[in-house]
């Protein structure tokens, strides 16, 4: 050993001394200067806080009828710390629920990361379970029995497309509302329909319990507790008595239509989805909306199954989950309320203008002939009669007018579709609503910007767009927004499905019976013409003979019938009224997909409706009637 | 002893009484041969930590056991306890002569780690030897001790030991060799331990200092150079200096630190009592009955426990590096000074890192974390410094002049 080897090793012993001085003095200053702020803190790490769910709201008819309630039940939550760290915990609750191990695994593993230390995992167990799990508490740490609503229908499928369903909140909506409304892991939202157009007045306010717990996570005395705040109740505008007729007649019908062949072939109709609206037309209240295919909504309780969702999103089966009410599709003859009123608000027609249908137009020039429905033409019509028969030759005439008004520079004809509400969204408290389409030049110039000569506005494009035809697209609910603003002489009640909100008690919360309107000021003349036409088309013509046996002198009713041609399908059959013509409280309007004509097809179903409606013995069964008209 | 050095001392010695009859009354004093103050720290500490793992774990496997790790680390003790004992009745000496074989024994057990190794938190460090698992860097630290203690003693060729050009390249290349097999487990924490063990030697080693700021100068720019090069991530540096941002949010890569802070500064002075931390046992504290069992003596014992534990931590440091300078050979010397390393800097960085001074790197707190391997480990250090304690005078002082004369 050298001197300077002794002396190094004498620097390393008064290195020692410094090294331990410097982590007693940090010890110190931990401990003993700052001690009391880390025991106060600590202490927060000792205490748990637990939400317990509060009931989310009822949902009523207009008459007060219980449609969907919450019922108290019991499920299954971890803490994914504690879970994830044992597999025989793991194993245990995935045979005792019946889950996938692999599946509650990767769940539980997502949720980990997020810092949530409860994860609901089964909704509803049985009483078998539950003696189960609670017997064996002691040897499954981090397993909790936890309160809990589910939904339940008590008018099974009926309205489901407007009452909606719920279901567990997704990973993304979870960590974007998590701190703003309250929301945990497991728990069950509003996903479609009113249940997610209403989901904070239906949600209610979780309770809470703030306890602490034993170094085993045991709880051992409560320090704060709140109660839960239940979700408020909804009353709908929905009457669920007329929504089941209206839902079984339009199933009725359908089923018949399949029945029917197409034209003279020996194909059937598709008929394979349908809609119909029925709006209260002096509130634009909701009284039923169907859509047909429908589903149960009770499949979504305690989380769909794979095999469910597989099928409800099976095309074979027509996209049950899609409210065909607010979605558009080509709408036929039903949009000539608006050429008709457009023709005369502009004055390119008159109450006696007379147009001549031969059955072949040549409006665009002898090289693009366009027809009538009827090949052999209607002769000398009114406009009165080019309602009544639905005359396209009519129609291609005044939409060309209107297009050659100022050579189109304002495209009238969709500025009238507009006006009564076409290509916008009506307003209806009810998520994804389709505003549908009004193609104009702008519109074309986009969508066909990669395709130079389609994407010029030509004149017979407002002339199909005349008739219903073309890109226009329209849902059911928008046709009868247009007719009952018509019926009402321009004023404009936005359809809606909420009547009342009322808390637990039953008193109000939000008060929602005044109808705000909007006043378009359609002229009262041109409104009272087209009504006469839309009379004449129940009483002689092409509806007329789905209201053959209806009583139409005490109750006039308005329509219109519609057969859209669409591209790759059968027609679309429609049919939009109101009733009764002097004093307007029904309007009906109805979309079958696939089905042939309106007339024949469409008209039965509103003219069934208004018989429910008005009490009036059933004449005729619901059936497609034979004559053939637009 | 002074300013001079022994072999200079033991000269002057030799030369001033003449005959050796005179030495008898020195010689009785220094009769008792075993480091009683080391002995008992160790002891005592070690038995602490058998404590203390009970108290961490007790809830850990409730299923199973409570006093689970508390058995198994005592049944680790007793066996190190065991080993310690047989590794006193030979001549440590004997070791210089064989390190080359102990060198190729610890590069062959860190390979096959390689090959047989299984991972855990992305480490592959562990042999499963079916009735225990092993930890072969635990053991390689020693190894790595002895070698180089035995590259920088005096060499039979030397007539006086001198720490040169070659002893030093030679050095580098145990070390070195050594520190990139536990580099590739990967096991950075180690492998700091490693690095700081081996310039602690190379310090007291004797050699020119010059050597030292070399060394250190070039592992410097070769960590920079790896940052650069990307072959070291920024998140991996990021967590390792996690420290430096105390404001850090209590989630992601601060949370461990925020948590053990939270355990150890709710302590307070006398802490919460035994078996009575709630930070530790809830697990907000992770790895507590290992890494962070430092966290877990801080909360139940408060300063007070860890005062007393950094104390005879530091004793049993001091007491190394008291036996390296009345080694009789400069190999003992520096075998004691590289065990009180091994100590010293884990002490330091994982006591370090529970409070905040240090960065989050997982090695065990010694004596007291849970683990057969790092226990057996440092009982065999300890059991090599005793040795060398016990043998510091075996020889009279006119045999150390001869030698050196010779």
């Amino acid at each position: 050993m050298n001197i300077s080897t002794n002396k190094r090793i004498i620097f390393i012993g008064y290195l020692v001394i410094a090294i331990v001085v410097v982590l007693i003095l940090k010890l110190y200053f931990l401990q003993v200067m700052s001690g009391e702020v880390y025991a106060e803190a600590a202490t927060q790490n000792i205490t748990r806080t637990r939400s317990t769910a509060a009931p989310r709201g009822n949902i009523y008819d207009r008459n007060g009828k219980l449609l969907i309630e919450s019922v108290p039940t019991v499920g299954v939550a971890v803490d994914p710390y504690i879970v994830l760290k044992r597999e025989d915990i793991l194993s245990t609750l995935s045979s005792k629920l019946g889950l996938s191990y692999y599946d509650l695994k990767a769940k539980l593993e997502k949720t980990k990361t997020t810092y949530i230390d409860r994860v609901i995992i089964k909704q509803d167990i049985d009483k078998e379970t539950l003696v189960y799990l609670k017997e064996n508490s002691q040897s499954l740490p981090g397993v909790e029995i936890v309160n809990i609503f589910l939904r339940k229908y008590n008018y099974g499928y009926l309205a489901s497309h407007v009452l909606g369903y719920t279901g567990e909140i997704d990973e993304a909506k979870l960590k974007q509302e998590k701190n703003k409304a309250g929301y945990e892991g497991g728990d069950q939202i509003g996903l479609t329909g009113v249940e997610e157009q209403y989901e904070g007045i239906l949600k209610g306010i979780k309770g809470k319990i703030v306890y602490e717990v034993d170094p085993l996570g045991r709880p051992t005395n409560i320090v704060e507790q709140t109660d839960y705040i239940p979700g408020n109740n909804i009353y709908l505008t929905i009457d669920i008595e007329l929504q089941k007729y209206v839902e079984e007649t339009l199933a009725t019908q359908l089923e018949a239509i399949r029945q029917k062949k197409v034209g003279k072939t020996d194909i059937n109709f598709n008929a394979g989805g349908g809609s119909v609206v029925v709006l209260d037309a002096k509130t634009g209240e909701v009284l039923a909306m169907a859509s047909y295919p429908t589903y149960d909504p009770s499949v979504f309780i305690g989380g769909i199954s794979t095999a469910n969702w597989a099928q409800l999103n099976d095309p074979a089966r027509k996209f049950p989950l899609n409210n065909r009410a607010i979605m558009s599709f080509p709408p036929g003859s039903v949009f000539k309320i608006v050429p008709a009123y457009a023709g005369l608000s502009e004055g390119v027609i008159n109450k006696s203008s007379v147009i001549f249908d031969a059955g072949t137009w040549y409006g665009l020039g002898t090289d693009y002939p366009k027809f009538c429905w009827n090949k052999s033409g209607h002769g000398g019509l009114n406009i009165l009669g080019g309602i009544q028969n639905s005359c396209d030759v009519f129609f291609y005439e005044v939409s060309l007018r209107l297009y050659l008004k100022n050579k189109n520079s304002e495209e009238l004809l969709q500025k009238y579709a507009k006006l009564l509400g076409f290509g916008a969204k009506t307003g209806i408290d009810l998520p994804s609503e389709d505003p549908g389409l009004i193609p104009d030049k702008a519109w074309k110039k986009e969508w066909f910007k990669n395709d130079k000569a389609n994407s010029i506005w030509f004149p017979g494009d407002t002339v199909n767009m005349g008739i219903g035809q073309g890109d226009l697209l329209v849902s059911p609910l928008q046709l009868a927004y247009a007719y009952m603003t018509l019926a009402n002489r321009g004023k404009q009640y936005v359809p809606h499905v909420l009547k009342e909100i009322k808390n637990e008690s039953g008193a109000n919360v939000a008060d929602l019976s005044q109808s705000k309107f909007n006043d378009l000021e359609l002229n009262q003349e041109y409104v009272n013409i087209i009504e006469s036409g839309f009379n004449l088309v129940t009483r002689q013509g092409t509806g007329a003979s789905a209201f053959r046996t209806f009583p139409l002198d005490k109750i006039p009713v308005a329509g219109k019938t519609g057969t859209a041609e669409f591209w790759g399908h059968q027609d679309y059959a429609w049919f939009a009224s109101y009733a009764p013509i002097s004093n307007p409280q029904y309007v009906v309007a109805v979309m079958l997909e696939e089905a042939g004509g309106g007339g024949a097809n469409a008209a039965p179903i509103a003219e069934k409706i208004y018989e429910y409606l008005y009490h009036i013995e059933s004449q005729q069964q619901v059936k497609p009637v034979d004559n053939f008209g637009d | 002893m002074g300013r001079h050095s022994r072999e200079e001392a033991a000269k002057n010695k030799y030369i001033n009484t003449g005959f050796e009859n005179a030495d008898f009354g020195e010689t009785k004093r220094k009769s008792l041969k075993f480091d009683i103050v080391l002995f008992l720290c160790v002891i005592f500490l070690s038995a602490f930590g058998v404590l203390i793992i009970y108290s961490a774990t007790r809830y850990s496997l409730p299923s199973v056991d409570p006093m689970f790790y508390f058995k198994k680390q005592l049944i680790f003790l007793s066996v190190s306890f065991a080993i310690f004992i047989g590794l006193l009745t030979f001549d440590y000496r004997k070791l210089k002569r064989i390190w080359i074989i102990i060198y190729f024994i610890n590069i062959a057990g860190l390979i096959s780690v390689l090959f047989f190794g299984y991972e855990v938190n992305s480490n592959k460090a562990w042999i499963d030897l079916k009735f225990t698992s092993i930890q072969p860097s635990e053991f390689s630290k020693i190894f790595m001790v002895i070698c180089l203690a035995a590259v920088f003693s005096k060499w039979r060729v030397e007539k006086k030991s001198f720490v040169g050009f070659k002893k030093v390249i030679l050095s580098v290349l145990v070390a070195f060799s050594t520190i990139l097999l536990i580099l590739i487990e990967p096991d950075f924490g180690q492998a700091i331990i490693y690095f700081l063990v081996y310039t602690g030697i190379l310090f007291i080693s004797g050699a020119n200092f010059l050597y030292f700021l070399g060394v250190t100068g070039i592992t410097a720019g070769g960590v920079f150079a790896g940052i650069k090069l990307g072959l070291i991530k920024q998140y991996q540096l990021d967590r390792l200096l996690v420290f430096l941002k105390p404001n850090v949010r209590p989630e992601g890569v601060g949370y461990n630190l925020f948590q053990s802070k939270l355990a150890i500064g709710s302590g307070k002075i006398f802490g919460k009592g035994l078996f009575l931390g709630t930070q530790t046992n809830l697990n907000y504290v992770p790895e507590h009955h290992t890494d962070f069992i430092f966290s877990v003596i801080g909360e139940e014992l408060g300063f007070a426990g860890a005062f007393v534990v950094l104390i005879l931590l530091g004793l049993i440091v001091w007491r190394c590096f008291y036996v390296s300078r009345h080694a009789s050979d400069n190999f003992g010397s520096l075998l004691a000074g590289g065990i009180g390393f091994i100590i010293l800097s884990q002490m330091t960085i994982n006591i370090g890192m529970t409070i905040g001074l240090m960065p989050i790197i997982g090695i065990p707190l010694p004596f007291l974390s849970y683990g057969g391997s790092n226990l057996l480990a440092i009982f065999m250090g300890i059991a090599l410094v005793e040795n060398v304690y016990m043998r510091r005078e075996t020889r009279k002082d006119y045999e150390i002049a001869y030698e050196d004369y010779k």
